[in-house]
């Protein structure tokens, strides 16, 4: 038996090829279910329907409100977690590695305990404010933020972290302040990072399900969004099921082809 | 506007404990090997590190001074860094990099972009100015590093290693043009090198640093000549011996003894340049030289139009010949050769006290 002459290496084990082949076909043969059976001809129909529309509305809306929270309060996040060196650090790293690992539906239950009415702090928020944040949008909101902001943070946090701090020197030394050092130096260098954690962030926030059912309930055009309408529907009209996943689906491949080249490897290596 | 520095600073493996002062329009190079504690000089001054004792000073004002609890931070120092790696920012432009100090410091965006560009053009860039710092040479970044530093209009410049990042044609050169900026400047400019030649150049007056202490200072003619340790004897190509002076004689430390007739009494360094010493393959008889000594060749080297031996005897010796000398005596590594030096030659001063 002749082989063919190697390009690089030692070539792989034949023996690796047939389950490598079957995991690549099981990873791929839900998304072309997907796309076979999708009722094609009668796609416009289902997304006049208003609980579709809705839902695709208000899962774009929410998922964009829930990237910015995660912007405003995790970017200050990660520069602590990057460059604060006292100790108690890895406590605040735990915390926000747990939603990561957490079941979002437990996350979900843990929402409603601490910010629902009845919730330790949801139940000032009520008596003072009159604020009731389960089953409304801002609960929605908030559910996705939980579950999302720590992809945004880890991914900051990595580029802070390796930030070149020389840049940041030569800007004190030349009369820049820590804010602005901050905002004109800092913040620039890490953009890569935070598009990507913000494309990842929106993206986990858009497929959220678990803790945004919980917490912010699944009524249709007020706190349903897609996640939660394919759950609905598939029970009642699975067409809608299929039609509601499409664009997720589509989504996903864009994600995926943008994040290709320039944003997902420097997340592996950081 | 002199800037003081008369300090210690802890690091992990060393002390720098220094005391220098840099005049106004003074162009000082801090010259020392690496670990010397140079780097530390330059962050400590620019008060991107603080001292443990002592004190810094610019202009009359302390920056830096723990015991009375006075530390102004780096931005506040007036003082224009110029790093050896340019730092320039890669996200702004030529003109925004140079702008950049001017608009921490308040100034409106466009008015501090026309002074930047004033800048340039008086540094012979301003055609760069709108490009990004990644498409710039090692050169043009050294001058655009220039320009963000001087256009702060800074009380003094720091300068590390300005030469060192830049391939040899670059460097010839960026350091006539560094020199005649350098000359326009009004302030004290702190520079600080592993290069003689780049401190020999650029400085008015030199300071050896060895592992954190001054081992000299003076003018680069005085350094040159005189050199007080051993590091700065290599560094400036100069054989250098240590010895007990006595009625013209000085007995050398590692053994043996040279005819110095002005060495005084006492301590002296004997300093030697490589190319005042004569070769002989055979003991000479007849010499005018009161200075004759065997050794053995142990390495040859080429250096410019020149080969340099090192030789080994009661002490080590670096001699300068021309390939011709080397081809007509035959010498070989190895070999047993005599030297002589005349006592003319041979500039004897006294050791510096140690500490």
């Amino acid at each position: 038996m002749t082989r063919r002459r190697p390009s690089a290496g030692l070539g792989t084990p034949v023996l690796l090829f047939p389950p490598a082949l079957v995991g690549v076909v099981f990873l791929l043969l839900p998304s072309l279910g997907l796309l076979l059976r999708a009722p094609w001809s009668s796609l416009g129909r289902i997304y006049e329907h208003t609980a579709v529309a809705d839902a695709l509305r208000i899962s774009i809306v929410t998922a964009f409100e829930a990237t910015a929270l995660s912007l405003i309060f995790g970017v200050p996040l990660a520069w602590v977690m990057a460059r604060v060196t006292r100790p108690g650090m890895g406590i605040v790293r735990a915390i926000v590695t747990l939603p990561l690992v957490l079941p979002p539906v437990v996350g979900g239950v843990a929402l409603f305990l601490a910010l629902g009415v009845h919730g330790f702090v949801g139940r000032y928020l009520y008596s003072w404010f009159g604020l009731s944040l389960p089953f409304t949008q801002h609960g929605v909101i908030l559910a996705q933020t939980f579950v999302a902001m720590p992809f945004l943070v880890v991914t900051v946090e990595g580029a802070f972290r390796t930030a070149d701090r020389g840049l940041e020197e030569a800007a004190a030394t030349l009369g820049a302040a820590r804010l602005r050092i901050f905002t004109r130096v800092t913040l620039p260098l890490v953009v890569p990072s935070l598009v990507a954690g913000s494309v990842l962030c929106w993206a986990r926030a858009l497929g959220e399900f678990g803790a945004t059912v919980l917490f912010g309930g699944n009524q249709p055009g007020s706190t349903q969004t897609m996640p939660t309408a394919v759950i609905s529907a598939f029970q009642d009209q699975p067409e809608n099921a299929v039609a509601l996943s499409l664009p997720l689906m589509l989504v996903a491949v864009v994600i995926l082809a943008a994040l290709r080249d320039n944003w997902l490897r420097p997340i592996a290596s950081s | 506007m002199t800037l003081v520095f008369a300090a210690a600073v802890a690091r992990d493996c060393f002390t720098l404990d220094v005391s220098i002062r840099a005049a106004p329009g003074e162009v000082l190079a801090v010259l020392g090997p690496n670990g010397a504690g140079k780097s530390t000089l330059l962050r400590a001054t620019a008060g991107l590190l603080g001292i443990d004792s002592g004190h810094v000073e610019l202009d009359g004002v302390t920056l830096d001074d723990p015991a009375s609890g006075v530390f102004v931070v780096a931005e506040r120092r007036r003082l224009g860094v110029v790093f050896q790696d340019h730092r320039l920012f890669p996200h702004l432009r030529v003109v925004d990099n140079v702008a950049f100090g001017l608009r921490s410091g308040g100034m409106p965006r466009a008015q501090a972009r026309a002074k930047a560009a004033r800048w340039l053009a008086r540094l012979g860039i301003d055609d760069l100015a709108r490009r990004r710092p990644g498409r710039l040479s090692g050169g043009q970044a050294q001058r655009v590093a220039l320009a963000r530093a001087l256009a702060c209009e800074p009380a003094a410049l720091l300068l590390d290693e300005p030469l060192a990042a830049l391939d040899v044609q670059t460097r010839a050169e960026v350091q006539g043009e560094l020199r005649e900026h350098l000359g326009g400047f009004a302030g004290p400019t702190l520079l600080v090198t592993h290069d003689p030649i780049e401190a020999l150049l650029l400085a008015t007056r030199i300071v050896v640093l060895e592992q954190g202490r001054v081992a000299q200072q003076g003018t680069p003619a005085e350094i040159t000549s005189r050199p007080a340790t051993p590091y700065v004897a290599r560094l400036v190509g100069m054989n250098l011996y240590a010895g007990r002076a006595q009625a013209g004689v000085v007995a050398l430390d590692g053994g043996g003894a040279m005819v110095v007739p002005d060495a005084g009494d006492g301590n002296v360094l004997v300093a030697l340049r490589p190319s005042a010493l004569t070769v002989y393959a055979e003991q000479p008889h007849a010499s005018s030289a009161r200075n004759i000594w065997a050794a053995t060749i142990t390495a040859f080297a080429p250096l410019g139009d020149r080969i340099r031996l090192t030789a080994s005897g009661d002490q080590d010796v670096f001699v300068d010949l021309t390939a011709s000398a080397v081809a007509e005596l035959g010498l070989a590594p190895g070999q047993r050769v005599w030297l002589s030096a005349k006592a003319t030659d041979l500039v004897a001063y006294p050791a510096p006290v140690a500490g």
